[in-house]
């Protein structure tokens, strides 16, 4: 009898099973693990780190990973997992964002972070950006804190419940009058309404108001919006040295540490649920591992329509789930380039970090055919060039570009295929082309990853790189009433991704809630 | 002489709040600038023989308690409410909603027999949130700021009806407060030739489309119309929408309140800081112990009091209020009824006549206003009231009601070249309705085209901003018209406002006049 054999007879017992070696899955696996679990953590890839792991794309030249946005990374997250002591290191310089422009339309605008180092980019809206920092400045500290916890129950306001939303409400009025009426005022506005009333220049505009914007199935003037903006601000920072794939290194060692075993290359296929809740946890080859808690960091969607039987679902759970909108708006594009490409309205700046959006209008623009299925020619980009940073990433010299598409549809009208897929690239290289004219030559090597490519790969359903569009409606009630804080209606079954509170991106929150929301359960 | 209170524009909030201070004893004063009164919801024959419910065109929200307050059908009040929903297509018979719910199955059914079976599911849970929400407009706004007492147990009071509500609700509050109305009508039906009529109200007067987040509260407000307490029910006001004004008028007349047409007031009358009346355009004054503005917050405190004399802070507030107009209106006299292929008869032409063919179609008219253009393909909203309502029409001729989305006021060539346009725009409306009814352009005897300028320069409505202001969620509640000012009292001493620019804002409810009423008479101020 081969070994194979025997364990699809026998199976393993586990305390725990995670589902997704991503980011939050090893958050979640190895805060499981540290409190006495003994845990396996399931990967379908055949390496760890799934949006944030980092990947040679082209010979010679490797990417960080497919979310390189880590400035949404939890530092308290760090800290609960002590992963100092495995190698992480949290960057402190904030990297400035370039904004370009083409030719004979100025020279574009370098934003730092701090007001003081603006430089005089800013003219007349130097002393709104000040006080734009200084809002975000007061509001941050209150929104760190009120904002990182499980979520109360609203369906049976418990006590406990109403001391936290108690305290929450009280931590906003000590806020002061007149920011907490700005808060209300401002946090259901579209992006757009609100940097408008602050800022004159519009190209200032567009670059704050595109982070709000990413992602969703939304343009700038989406109410609603705003409040991913302020979101974004209070918790954002310089982020993590050497990216998603040191962070992912640090998780990895981390979760071993603590005893994790982790499999990568090996699909969950289905969950086994009897009378008491889950039973085990079935691979693709038959083989069953017996646990009686699962935490699934997967998408909510591959969770509840391809792994749980179908006939275990409620009819209101299904049809939540099948409705939790997840459409796909993000296509990315990563360059190998034999040289830094020059921007014509600063031939001698080298930015990492550059966004391309002239205006408010524009990036509404770019958002416009995704309604109908399509995808425009001037697409809101995202180009982060972590080469500069780390020239480990290519051949000396040379450079690799990171580039975040803004607006591509999922649904392509006439599908996804390799001409569309050329099409995709050659609109972004024209696109690249008005500011930086010689990046076309520059370019040795290319990976197209559309938003069908993402779902493919990455298993990301509907292609949206959060799990789920972060409406308002979907980020605290995340991905339905019954899920909403991490439990689920099936005992012994938990959610603990970018598909859970706070949402996607690479934050390590929902896999930490999770955890807590477990060990509370037990 | 000296009154109790002066009111400032003789529209439907206005003439109720002036009623209400009448009927406890105020000597009060109604200045209107036009000739008529009614403000937005006016009666006016046009063309000889025809009466038009010239800008506001149809009543479902108007609250009432008012109704029963001021007795107003012995004042002349006279519902009739709307029988259809009536959506054509092109190269089909469309599809329409009746009273009788089977006919509407067997309608919608044509379509998706699964969403035929959805659909009075939807209109239940719908009605049950609107039950919810109705406590919320006949009641001033919370607010959350405050530190007194009686306010922190309105908050509680508040507070627990949201604990004692169901969780299912709960959540469904949430969604419709953030979501868009295609998106919450995507989880319902399946059907675009049902949705994208639907979906609709989610965008009356706001500067949306149907795939806006915040757009499905708005939907809720279609299932608030209430006639004689039956929910779910719009109609006309017989003989036009001047008819809910002057039952209006002649209650606040008949508790003794004193109307002046053709009064245009120039501005509020301060004497150190404190309104005491105002001065008219030909420099007569009105004083009074009271002045209450029913004009829009921007007209209010940027027009009649001036910006200098506000505080700094409280003028921005002003400043940023939103009033982007986004609609326009054509009524038209015409000498036959419109008929639209594959119907006969009238019996589908006894309600509203939706242009919508897709969810598409709405999206990409939005599209084209954002960038400050008139829509091509525009959202039509279509009522012929003579069908039902003989009164406005010579027999067997017709008035025509047709409100426009999108036309936004602030056009690319600026909004003082609207002039210039509005013809075209007209053309525009005429042949996008002449396509679904051919035959239409040669039965017109008369046109009348209101762009959002001409509803400014016409009714003082700024912008165009057939609500006084946008509806959209930090323009709503204890926010409107700005944080701290939501009561109808003013930061200028003695100051009021009654308008729909106040909570719980715009269409014609007469909710802000008597909530106004009753705040001032509360405050001892008069």
């Amino acid at each position: 009898m081969s070994d194979e054999h025997r364990r699809t007879l026998v199976g393993e017992r586990w305390d725990a099973v995670v589902i997704g070696g991503g980011h939050n899955g090893l958050v979640t696996a190895t805060l499981l693990a540290r409190s006495g679990a003994r845990t396996l953590l399931l990967e379908a890839r055949d390496q760890l780190g799934g949006l944030a792991a980092g990947e040679e794309f082209h010979p010679g030249y490797r990417r960080l990973g497919v979310a390189d946005d880590l400035s949404q990374f939890r530092p308290w997250v760090a800290e609960r997992l002590k992963l100092g002591s495995f190698g992480l290191e949290l960057e402190t310089e904030w990297a400035p964002i370039f904004s370009p422009a083409a030719a004979g339309d100025g020279d574009g605008l370098l934003l730092a972070r701090d007001p003081r180092d603006t430089d005089g980019e800013l003219g007349n809206d130097a002393e709104g950006y000040a006080d734009y920092r200084d809002f975000f400045a007061r509001l941050a500290p209150f929104a760190r804190k009120a904002l990182d916890r499980v979520p109360v129950d609203v369906s049976g306001l418990k006590l406990a419940d109403l001391w936290t939303l108690g305290g929450t409400a009280l931590a906003l009025r000590m806020l002061g009058r007149r920011d907490m009426m700005e808060l209300f005022r401002i946090g259901p506005m579209c992006v757009a309404d609100w940097l408008r009333e602050r800022f004159g220049n519009d190209r200032l505009n567009a670059l704050l108001a595109a982070p709000a914007v990413y992602g969703g199935f939304t343009g700038p003037w989406s109410p609603g919006t705003n409040a991913n903006l302020l979101l974004h601000e209070c918790f954002a920072t310089p982020g993590v040295k050497g990216g998603g794939p040191a962070l992912i290194t640090a998780l990895d060692a981390a979760a071993r540490a603590a005893g994790v075993e982790i499999r990568t290359g090996t699909r969950a296929h289905r969950l086994a649920i009897d009378g008491e809740g889950v039973k085990s946890v079935e691979l693709a080859d038959g083989e069953v591992l017996e646990t009686r808690l699962v935490a699934a960091a997967c998408s909510p969607k591959r969770l509840f329509l391809d792994l749980v039987p179908r006939e275990l679902l409620s009819l209101r759970l299904e049809h939540g789930i099948t409705h939790f909108r997840a459409r796909g708006t993000t296509a990315k594009i990563h360059l190998a380039l034999t040289d830094y490409p020059a921007f014509t309205c600063r031939p001698k700046l080298r930015p990492e970090h550059v966004r391309i959006a002239e205006g408010i209008d524009p990036l509404e623009r770019a958002f416009d055919p995704v309604k109908y299925r399509r995808f425009g020619s001037d697409l809101a980009l995202d180009l982060r060039v972590p080469s500069l940073r780390q020239p480990e990433l290519a051949p000396d010299g040379h450079h690799v570009a990171s580039i975040g598409v803004h607006f591509v549809p999922y649904d392509l009208d006439g599908g996804w295929s390799d001409e569309s897929r050329s099409a995709l690239l050659e609109t972004v290289l024209q696109r690249l082309e008005v500011y930086a004219p010689e990046v076309r030559a520059l370019v040795a090597g290319t990976e197209v990853l559309t938003p069908l490519d993402l779902e493919t790969r990455y298993g990301l359903s509907g292609g949206q790189i959060h799990h789920g569009e972060h409406g308002l409606d979907q980020i605290f009630v995340r991905p339905t009433p019954e899920c909403a804080r991490y439990a689920t209606p099936i005992d012994g079954l938990y959610v603990c991704g970018g598909g859970s509170y706070p949402g996607g991106g690479i934050t390590g929150a929902p896999g930490a809630l999770a955890a807590e929301r477990i060990l509370s359960d037990r | 002489m000296t009154y109790d209170a002066v009111i400032i524009g003789g529209g439907h909030n206005g003439l109720v709040c002036a009623a209400y201070l009448a009927k406890a004893g105020k000597k009060v004063v109604v200045l209107e600038k036009r000739h008529v009164l009614g403000g937005a919801a006016v009666t006016e024959e046009l063309y000889p023989g025809f009466k038009f419910s010239v800008a506001s065109y149809v009543v479902s929200l108007f609250r009432p308690g008012i109704i029963r307050d001021l007795d107003l059908p012995a004042h002349g009040l006279e519902m009739i409410p709307l029988e259809t929903a009536y959506s054509p297509r092109l190269g089909d018979q469309g599809l329409c909603r009746w009273v009788d719910p089977e006919r509407t199955r067997r309608e919608i059914a044509r379509f998706s027999v699964k969403d035929s079976e959805v659909y009075p599911e939807f209109g239940l849970a719908m009605t049950k949130m609107a039950r919810f929400a109705k406590g919320v407009i006949d009641a001033p706004a919370p607010d959350p700021a405050s530190l007194k007492p009686s306010e922190l147990m309105e908050l509680w009071r508040f507070s627990d009806e949201l604990r004692q509500a169901d969780p299912e609700s709960l959540y469904m509050h949430l969604k419709l407060f953030t979501m868009s109305s295609a998106d919450l009508l995507d989880e319902w039906f399946e059907s675009d030739v049902l949705k994208a009529p639907m979906s609709v109200s989610g965008i009356i007067g706001t500067y949306l489309g149907v795939r806006s987040p915040g757009t499905a509260y708005v939907l809720l407000h279609h299932y608030m119309g209430e006639i004689d307490g039956a929910f779910r029910s719009w109609g006309y006001s017989k003989g036009g929408t001047g008819g809910v004004s002057m039952a209006c008028a002649r209650a606040a007349q008949s508790f003794g309140a004193e109307i002046r047409t053709q009064a245009p007031v120039d501005h509020v009358l301060l004497e150190n800081g404190r309104a005491r009346g105002v001065v008219l355009d030909n420099g007569d004054e009105v004083r009074a112990k009271t002045v209450i503005s029913n004009c829009d917050p921007n007209l209010t405190f940027l027009g009649l009091v001036g910006e200098e004399n506000l505080d700094p802070e409280f003028a921005t507030a002003i400043r940023r209020y939103k009033l982007r107009g986004s609609s326009g209106k054509v009524n038209l006299a015409v000498d036959r009824l419109p008929v639209f292929p594959g119907r006969e008869g009238s019996a589908h032409l006894r309600g509203d006549i939706a242009i919508a063919p897709g969810t598409e179609y709405l999206e990409r008219a939005y599209d084209e206003a954002k960038y400050g253009d008139y829509s091509s393909k525009p959202y039509l909203n279509v009522v012929i009231p003579s069908v039902i309502d003989p009164s406005v029409a010579p027999p067997g001729k017709h008035v025509i009601s047709i409100f426009v989305q999108y036309a936004p006021y602030h056009i690319k060539e600026g909004a003082d070249r609207w002039p210039e346009k509005r013809e075209a725009f007209g053309d525009t409306v005429v042949k996008t309705l002449a396509e679904y009814c051919p035959g239409l352009e040669e039965s017109i005897l008369y046109r009348q085209v209101l762009t959002p300028w001409d509803l400014e320069k016409q009714f003082g409505l700024t912008e165009g901003n057939i609500f006084q202001g946008e509806l959209s969620l930090e323009q709503l509640l204890f926010q409107r018209p700005t944080a701290g000012w939501a009561r109808y009292k003013t930061p200028v001493t003695n100051l009021w406002m009654c308008g729909s620019g106040t909570h719980p804002g715009g269409g014609i409810m007469g909710a802000s006049g008597r909530l106004a009423a009753l705040a001032l008479l509360e405050s001892e101020e008069l």
